[in-house]
Order: structure tokens, then C-alpha cells, then sequence
């Protein structure tokens, strides 16, 4: 009887392997699909279409970060441009892989830039701790000629954290500043306006605070959650040009008006205006703890702004979000009318492309990086564009949010960027260490200050390679 | 005041056996509810209702299969082929006549026992990535296959010492050569350590996640673990599918082990009190 | 009769494949691991030989010997909490008659899972809000802990789920020593009047020596080679506090800042660690396991 049931399971796993091997065989299947001639299909009033050259599929690896629900729209996005990209290149497929944002940037992409072996299409973020740093060791396609093809060499807005000695490396997606969303309902309830000053700002939290609502949603696991309200804090309090000024060496990020900065963030860790238990939380359980009405704030950027449209994800807060930037402090450095603005996200390309998939690559670009495409990012999905858009374009957002952060740049003085893009890796590594530190109480602000400033000087006085 | 001594044991391992299996009721039962909320709500009651659509979409949304199918394939022919080279080493040393070597060969072999896992990973990521095998199956199932050598070896040689060598003679006297002594005599006999063998090295390669996670990139070859953990990432929050995920991959090994924990625990009981 | 056992040609052919295998991924790898460990490549550059740097580097930094620490204190619970309740569990079991089987096969199930999966699973049971941890714990008015963000709980919290796994596994390994004994000796115990309990510690446990010494060698090189688990639960956090010499290896080495020449220098370090311990171990207690072929 055992040996029935034994030889019985040995059939349903070898049928079920035979028939998972079947499911993957089927995706090569209809990969060829896209090679058919279209002559059969030309009209009789046209020239017959030339007869297709005998074209060998091939397929082009595209890892992208679109997972999950909250990117769903920028993901449809991405697989329109995929399929148009697909059907104009004979042969091509692309085979994508979803990757966690915070694994590509930090764990797969270092690793296989290591090892000489990105993808051909990836997601890349700009700034010396990843592009420049690929692009100055040889791995990342130079784009400039294939821009000056396409006629879209001066239609970027910012292509400065993906430029290096004057070429293009990578072409961001799309721009975002970094501000506080504030659930409307609430801060109706408890008769508070708007923060346009800081003393209205700490007002709301305190208030908030006090009627058992968490001032400032939180998921610290992961350090760059916390540490994009630590850098507008200090673009506020040490001024714009900090942010530069870190790896110029003309800023030191134990001079007391940072560590003012980083201060102010101990200050509200002590008076309890982050979710509790916020070192376990990850950034979607900050979104929870957001929508769900446990928290009235929360500090992040505007690519969120498309969750609190959709009914789905942002329950009965949808359309009952606003965002506003962050005041001006007392005593901040510099313009404080400045604010976040980053254009450091978006897909950069393999320097061992072959002639085909530099084929894939160019019609890749000019599928993605066009008007249309812009224009669809910003009113689905609240993504700034990184192209001059038209006027007119953009007079098309009807998103609340989308408009209010358009109105915020405009009405900026300027822009200084997230250090992520300014400093080596070695120091934004230290700062997410710090930051958990000081987050558990086991730093001193002064103290993390001090650490960052060591490492800083370190990486500064590293001769150029 | 015998009743409860008899009862007592039966207490304390009946608690024990509680925490052991309440993990996978709870899975069970949040699998099939409806929301996070209603886990939250109820988490020890049975689901209000069967939300079987939410196999469906793990299913579909997690590829499970799709690593399944690698995990089991991967596991299946490293251990295979890690006890065929080793029943065949095992063989050379200890039944043929080179004592010497074979001594030192098997001191050398031994020596990789003393080798924690994790010692190797950077230096065979390097390994791996030179010989340009990085992110194919081959850079899992060289490694998977190497590292089963020594244990497998050891196993299978205490085993075959306890063959008898008159066995042998007589074969040896109706003309077998020693390829056809290996494999039409030695080979059966050994069988129960074969399988011991095969079993704890099938059970080391479906669990790993080390080498797993960092030498594989494309989501196509990933194993289970690692296949897991994406998963478990992407939707992060969503725990009725979470528990889903968890319930599919754990279903097949519980399935197995139903069908051979006699042999598996036999197996490896055997194995460690022998080493 | 003897030619046919001294066949080189189907010696060699035995023996090749494995020992082809065996250098390139476990002989190779130490010696160029042991060739790294001096230099500071990171992937990308050349590299220089720094000598001892890494060494230096590495046990300069609290957080690394923090790791160290946690390591240790997972071989402390491996041999003082968990191996005394397996001889337990094991005893309790061999002396029952019913549901034997039944006790034996499932203590075991938790060992063949994968590693990742119970990870995920009990960060599941963990979670501070929806877990049934929590829930079980507010209706005794126990407040939220937040078990794997809170310093103080993380680490037990990650030990509880290692031995949940692992017990099972040793337990039966011990049960299997235990009802291979005589039984003549217990009987005539119980004939004399002992009781279960005198019965235990003075017949059986002295008995089954040499396997408890089998499975506290197992707990210790398990400790030193615990990485998946922290990992997948809490990536070492919260600030390290569950941080072992693997994972801060892993950290280092794959993140954002590859540092090979550095990881491979943590690698030498675990294994220079787990070598001392075996020494230390074999002589404080002596039992040489059946290693020669002679």
C-alpha cells in the first residue's frame, strides 16, 4: 500500500514539474510571436511593405521597480511602452524583472555592476553614489549620441545627476519633490489650517499629538525613509548649498546648523511624533498607518501623490489629502523659499549592448521618453515630468495634489536636491546606520554628525580615480 | 495521584506538539480570510468565509510554480549526482586496494566537514562570477553538489567499511570487473545510506537561501525561498496573501514528508549518530 | 582476484569528478578568500594589498563586535536553553507508549522547512498589530510589543523561532539514541523503586553521553552559521541588535558598497571562530567522533 501511495506522489510531482516546464516553454512561445511579416496585411493602394528581413528573436533583459499596487499605474505605463517598443523591433522581446526598489539600488544593481553583468534596460538612480559612480567605471551606455538622434538633447530639465564629463549616462523618468501629506478630515476636526509657518506646523503636531493621533507617520526599517525628512530639514536649517557643499567639502556636517537640523528631527523622536514601533515598520506600513487615520501627517514624496486617488489604496481618505512644503525654519540658513526637488530616478543602460539591443534600446527611449508619455505619468500617476512639458499639457492635471506640488516648484525659489545624489555611497551608508541610531536613541545628534563628517572626509581627501 | 504521572508527559509534549502546529493552523485559517482586517480581528477563529479566490491570485501574482519547479529540479539533481560521485569516491576508498591515497584522500575530503556554510559564500560569489556563470542554475548546482561531497562521503564510506568482503570475492570469482562490482553489487546494498544521503542533501539544497538569493537575479530561475521573500516583500502588508504564498510552499514538503518520514527521520538519525 | 580492486583506471575515475568538484568550490574559494581578505577590492576597481586592514577595520567597529557578541549568545542559549529542554523532550517521548509515533513525527516538521519560509511565517505571527502574538497578549492587558523593532525583544524574539525550528530535529536524533537502549536497566530500576525522574538523570542521560555530545557539536557550528533566519526577519536590526557575524559580512560585502577584500576577512574570522570553538570543545570534553578510516 506505501509503495502504491510512493510511487502515486512520484507521478504527481514529476506531472506537475512537466507541467510547470510546459508554462514557462509557452512564454518563449509567444515571445515569436511578435516576428510576423506584415506584407500579407498591406492595403493594395500602398507600395507593398518590403519583404522582412529573416530577423533571429532575441530578447533584452529590463529590470524595472514597478511592483506591487502602489506603482500599478506607472507599471502600465512601462508595459505599454514595452509592448509599442516590442511590436516596431522585429524579433525583440524584453524579458522584465521586478525588483523591490531598495534591492535593485542597493544589493542586485552593485552586484552586477561588479560583476560586469547589469541588464540591458534598468532602473537607475542618478548621483555619485550610483550612476556617476557606473558610468565613471565604464558600465553604463554613453546616451548623448542617441539623444542628439532622437532631438531630445535639450528638452530634459535636469540631466545633472546623470552626467558625467559631459555625457549622459541615464535619463530620469521623471522629477518629485519631497513634502508633508496631511489627512484633510483630521485636520479639520481639530479646527487647524494648513501649515504655511513652522510655528503652525509644530502646532498641528502638537495638537494632533495630544488627541491621540500620531503627528508624523513613520517606517524607519528602511533608513531612506526617515532620511528624506532629515534632508529637507537640512536644506531648511544649513541652507540649499549644503546639500552640495557636503562633497565639495565646504560644508561640514557637524557644523552647528546641521547639526540643528538633525536636532529638530531628535527633538520630535523624543516628543513621541513618530508611530510607535517605527524601526519595524516598513514604508508601506507608513502609508497604512496614513490612510488608515492613525496618523495626520506624513513626510514623503510626490510620486505617492497617485495612491490618494484611487479608492482602493487610500479607502476613505481618496481625494481628502493635501500636501504642503515645508515652512521655513527660525534661524535656517539661505533661501528658505527653496525647495526639495529631485530628477534622480529613471533608467539607465547597459555600456555591452550589442548592435541589436542598442536597436531595442533607442526605440525604447523614444517610446518612453516622449510627450505623451510624460503627460499620461503626470495625470495618472502624479509624476512630474522630466521633459518641458507645454503649458497647455500640463494645464490638463486636474489632480489636486499634482497641481498644488506644480504650484510649489513654481513658486520656488529654486531646487536643491536629496544628498543621496551628491554624496559618495560610503556616506549615505553611514547616514542610514546613524540615522536607526539616533532614531533609537543610542546617538546624540551631535554624535551623528560627528560620524557622518569623519566618513565624509574620508571619501573627500580618496584621491580621484 | 498515577493517573497523573502518566498524564503529566503527555502534557508537556502535548503543549509542545500546540506550539509546534498552531504556526500553521493560524496560516491556514488567515489564508483564507478576507482582509487583514478581519485577521486582525479574529486571529484564532476559523474564516467567516472561504476566500479560496485568494489562492488564485497569489497564485498568479507569484509565479509559485515557477520556483517550485526550479527548488525541486535544482535539489533533485545536486543530490543526485552529489550521491553518485560520492557512493563511487566512497567506493575507491574504501574497497579498493590503495590504502595509502585512499587514507589521505579521505583525511583531505573530511576537512571540508569543518567548513561552516557561510565562510565560502563571498569567495565562491567571486568564483562564480568569474567563470561567468553568475545568475544561471549552474552557479547554484555546482555548489549545492560540492558541498553535499563531504558529509555524503563520510556517510556513505562508514556504511560501506560495514560490508562484509566476501561479498566481493565472490563476485570478483564469477568474473565481475570492478565498474560491474560497483554497480550490481555494492550499489544495492548500500542503498539505505544512498538514500539517507539523498534525502539530507535534497532537504540542504530546498532550503537554502544564502547562495539562492545572491547568485541568482532573474526572477525565471529563482528558487522558493528566495522566490518567497520577494514575494513576501511585494506585498508586504497583505498578509491573506502572504499566508497564502507561505501555505503553497509549504504544503508540498508536508505532503512528502506524510509520505517518507519514516524514511527521512531514519535517515537522518542514522546518519548523525553514525558521524 | 586482488587486480581488479587495484584498477587505477576505474580509481581515478571514482575519485576525479569529486575531487575536481571539491577544489574548485570548497579548496579554491578558502585560498582565495584567504588571498582577498588582504586587499580592499570592491568589484569594481583594482585593487591593493593592504595587509591587515580589514582585520583592524573590522574589529575596530562596535558594530561588528556586537555581531560577535550575538553570535555568542545564540551558542549560549543553543547549550543551555535548548540542548537540556531536547534531552527533556526526548525523555518524555521515549517514555511514553502511546502516540509515540505521533510526538515524533511532528516535532520534526518545523527542521524540513525551508529557513526563509519560517521567517516570514513568524514575522507574520510577530507583526505588532495584526499578529496573533499580540492579540493573544492584549487579553491579558499586555500593551503592543513591537517583537522585532524593539532592541530589547528582537533578539529573544529571533532565538525562539531558531529553536522552534531546530529542536525538533535534535530531538529526535536523541530519541532515537534513547530507545535504542537496553531496556533490561530501566526495568530493574523501576523494580528497585526509582522513579521516572531518579530514573532519567541517573541511567539514561549518562547513557545517551555520547550523543549529547553529537548534538551540542551540531548546536554550536549551527549557531556559528546562523544568517538566513536574521535575514529574513529583521536584516539584522534594529541597530544591530540582532546582528551576527554572517549577516554583518552579508551586509557589507553585498550592499551598496561591495567590499570584497572586507568580507572575505569576516568570512576567515567565522571560520578562524567556529575552528577555536571545535578545539575547545574537543578537549574539554575529550570525545574524538569517528573520524579515521583506519
Amino acid at each position: 500500500m506505501k509503495k502504491v501511495l510512493t510511487l502515486v506522489l512520484m507521478l504527481v510531482v514529476a506531472a506537475s514539474t512537466v507541467l510547470a516546464a510546459c508554462g514557462s516553454d509557452n512564454k518563449g512561445n509567444n515571445g515569436n510571436a511578435t516576428n510576423q511579416p506584415g506584407n500579407t496585411d498591406a492595403p493594395a493602394t500602398t507600395a507593398p511593405t518590403a519583404e522582412p528581413e529573416k530577423v533571429e528573436p532575441f530578447s533584452v533583459s529590463l529590470r524595472h521597480i514597478q511592483i506591487g499596487e502602489s506603482t500599478k499605474f506607472r507599471k502600465a505605463i512601462l508595459d505599454d511602452v514595452v509592448k509599442k517598443t516590442e511590436d516596431e523591433i522585429p524579433g525583440l522581446t524584453f524579458e522584465l524583472d521586478g525588483l523591490e526598489d531598495q534591492v535593485n539600488r542597493f544589493t542586485k544593481l552593485p552586484a552586477e555592476m561588479a560583476a560586469g553583468r547589469p541588464p540591458i534596460v534598468f532602473d537607475l538612480f542618478g548621483g555619485a553614489g550610483d550612476a556617476l559612480k557606473y558610468a565613471a567605471a565604464g558600465r553604463l551606455l554613453d546616451l548623448t549620441p542617441i539623444l542628439e538622434e532622437l532631438g531630445l538633447s535639450d528638452r530634459f530639465l535636469n540631466l545633472g545627476q546623470f552626467t558625467l564629463d559631459g555625457k549622459v549616462y541615464g535619463l530620469p523618468i521623471g522629477g518629485n519633490t519631497e513634502g508633508f501629506y496631511y489627512n484633510e478630515v483630521l485636520f479639520e476636526k481639530y479646527g487647524l489650517k494648513e501649515p504655511t509657518t513652522w510655528e503652525e506646523l509644530e502646532l498641528a503636531a502638537e495638537t494632533l499629538k495630544s488627541n491621540g493621533i500620531t503627528p508624523f507617520a513613520m517606517g524607519s526599517k528602511g533608513a531612506w525613509v526617515p532620511l528624506m525628512l532629515v534632508n529637507t530639514l537640512i536644506g531648511r536649517y544649513a541652507g540649499p548649498e549644503a546639500i552640495d557643499g557636503f562633497p565639495a567639502g565646504t560644508q561640514a556636517w557637524n557644523a552647528p546648523e546641521v547639526v540643528n537640523a538633525l536636532t529638530k528631527y531628535e527633538e520630535w523622536i523624543k516628543k513621541g511624533y513618530f508611530t510607535k514601533g517605527e524601526l519595524g515598520y516598513e514604508y508601506a506600513d507608513m502609508l497604512n498607518d496614513f490612510v488608515s487615520g492613525k496618523a495626520g501627517m506624513m513626510f514623503d514624496g510626490s510620486w505617492r501623490s497617485s495612491v490618494f486617488k484611487d479608492q482602493e489604496q487610500a479607502g476613505e481618505l481618496t481625494g481628502k489629502v493635501g500636501f504642503f512644503a515645508m515652512p521655513a525654519v527660525p534661524g535656517g540658513k539661505g533661501d528658505q523659499t527653496f525647495v526639495n526637488g529631485n530628477y534622480s530616478n529613471g533608467y539607465g543602460f547597459s555600456a555591452k549592448a550589442n548592435e541589436n539591443e542598442l536597436k531595442a534600446i533607442k526605440a525604447f527611449i523614444k517610446n518612453l521618453y516622449n510627450d505623451e508619455m510624460q503627460l499620461r505619468g503626470l495625470l495618472e500617476d502624479g509624476v512630474l515630468p522630466s521633459i518641458k512639458l507645454s503649458d497647455e499639457a500640463i494645464a490638463k492635471v486636474d489632480d489636486r495634489i499634482s497641481t498644488k506640488v506644480m504650484n510649489i516648484l513654481g513658486a520656488s525659489g529654486g531646487a536643491f536636491s536629496h544628498y543621496d545624489s551628491t554624496v559618495p555611497s560610503e556616506v549615505y551608508s553611514e547616514s542610514e546606520s546613524q540615522i536607526h541610531k539616533l532614531i533609537a536613541g543610542k546617538a546624540t545628534s551631535q554624535e551623528v554628525a560627528d560620524a557622518l563628517q569623519k566618513v565624509q572626509e574620508t571619501a573627500n581627501s580618496r584621491p580621484a580615480e | 495521584m498515577r493517573t497523573l504521572k502518566r498524564i503529566l508527559p503527555h502534557a508537556v509534549l502535548l503543549t509542545y506538539i500546540a506550539l509546534i502546529l498552531f504556526p500553521f493552523v493560524f496560516v491556514l485559517f488567515s489564508s483564507l480570510k478576507e482582509s487583514n482586517i478581519e485577521i486582525a480581528a479574529h486571529p484564532f477563529s476559523p474564516p467567516t468565509e472561504l476566500y479560496f479566490k485568494n489562492y488564485v491570485e497569489a497564485w498568479v501574482k507569484a509565479k509559485i510554480n515557477v520556483y517550485f519547479f526550479n527548488s525541486l529540479y535544482l535539489a533533485t539533481t545536486s543530490a543526485i549526482v552529489g550521491v553518485l560521485l560520492s557512493a563511487a569516491t566512497a567506493f575507491a576508498i574504501t574497497r579498493m586496494k590503495f590504502i595509502k591515497m585512499s587514507k589521505a584522500l579521505y583525511q583531505f575530503v573530511l576537512l571540508g566537514m569543518l567548513i561552516p556554510g557561510n565562510v565560502l559564500f563571498i569567495a565562491q560569489y567571486i568564483l562564480v562570477m568569474n567563470l561567468g556563470i553568475l545568475n544561471t542554475h549552474w552557479a547554484l548546482f555546482l555548489p549545492y553538489t560540492a558541498g553535499a561531497l563531504p558529509l555524503s562521503v563520510l556517510l556513505i564510506s562508514a556504511f560501506m567499511k560495514s560490508i562484509p568482503n566476501e561479498l566481493e570475492e565472490a563476485a570478483i570469482m564469477d568474473g565481475l570487473s570492478s565498474m560491474g562490482l560497483f554497480a550490481k553489487i555494492v550499489l544495492p546494498i548500500t542503498m539505505p545510506a544512498l538514500v539517507t544521503v539523498f534525502i539530507v542533501n535534497f532537504l540542504g539544497s530546498w532550503n537554502e537561501y544564502l547562495l539562492a538569493n545572491f547568485f541568482i537575479s532573474k526572477d525565471a530561475l529563482r528558487t522558493l525561498p528566495t522566490g518567497m521573500v520577494g514575494f513576501r516583500d511585494t506585498f508586504k502588508t497583505d498578509y491573506k496573501l502572504i499566508s497564502t504564498g507561505i501555505v503553497f510552499s509549504v504544503t508540498p514538503v508536508l505532503l512528502l514528508y506524510a509520505f517518507l518520514q519514516e524514511k527521512i527521520i531514519e535517515g537522518v538519525t542514522a546518519g548523525s549518530v553514525k558521524g | 582476484m586482488k587486480q581488479t580492486l587495484r584498477n587505477p583506471a576505474v580509481y581515478a575515475l571514482f575519485i576525479i569528478p569529486t575531487l575536481a568538484l571539491y577544489c574548485l568550490f570548497f579548496i579554491y574559494p578558502m585560498i582565495t578568500s584567504s588571498y582577498y581578505a588582504f586587499t580592499d577590492w570592491n568589484g569594481l576597481d583594482n585593487y591593493k594589498f593592504i595587509g591587515l586592514k580589514n582585520f583592524a577595520d573590522v574589529f575596530s567597529d562596535p558594530d561588528f563586535r556586537s555581531a560577535i557578541v550575538n553570535n555568542i549568545i545564540f551558542i549560549l542559549f543553543a547549550v543551555f536553553v535548548q540542548v537540556p529542554l531536547i534531552i527533556i523532550m526526548a525523555i518524555l517521548i521515549g517514555s511514553v507508549k502511546r502516540l509515540q509515533g505521533f510526538y515524533k513525527t511532528t516535532v520534526f516538521i518545523p527542521s524540513i522547512l525551508s529557513t526563509a519560509v519560517i521567517g516570514i511565517l513568524w514575522g507574520f505571527i510577530y507583526h505588532p498589530e495584526i499578529g496573533p502574538l499580540n492579540t493573544f497578549l492584549r487579553l491579558f492587558g499586555i500593551e503592543n510589543i513591537y517583537w522585532l523593532a524593539d532592541e530589547k525583544w528582537a533578539m529573544p524574539a529571533v532565538l525562539f523561532v531558531n529553536a522552534w525550528q531546530w529542536m525538533g530535529f535534535y530531538i529526535v536524533i536523541v530519541l532515537a539514541s534513547i530507545l535504542a537502549l537496553p531496556k533490561e536497566l530501566n526495568e530493574a530500576a523501576a523494580i528497585d523503586g526509582a522513579t521516572g525522574f531518579q530514573r532519567a538523570i541517573y541511567i539514561t542521560v549518562p547513557l545517551i553521553k555520547p550523543i549529547i555530545s553529537v548534538i551540542m557539536m551540531l548546536s554550536i557550528a549551527g549557531a556559528m552559521r546562523v544568517v538566513d533566519i536574521v535575514l529574513v526577519m529583521t536584516k539584522g536590526g534594529p541597530v544591530g541588535a540582532t546582528e551576527v557575524m554572517a549577516s554583518y559580512l552579508v551586509k557589507e560585502a553585498m550592499g551598496v558598497n561591495p567590499n570584497y577584500g572586507l568580507g572575505t576577512a569576516i568570512s576567515l574570522i567565522i571560520f578562524a571562530f567556529a575552528l577555536i570553538l571545535t578545539a575547545l570543545y574537543q578537549m574539554s570534553f575529550g570525545r574524538s567522533e569517528k573520524g579515521d578510516v583506519s
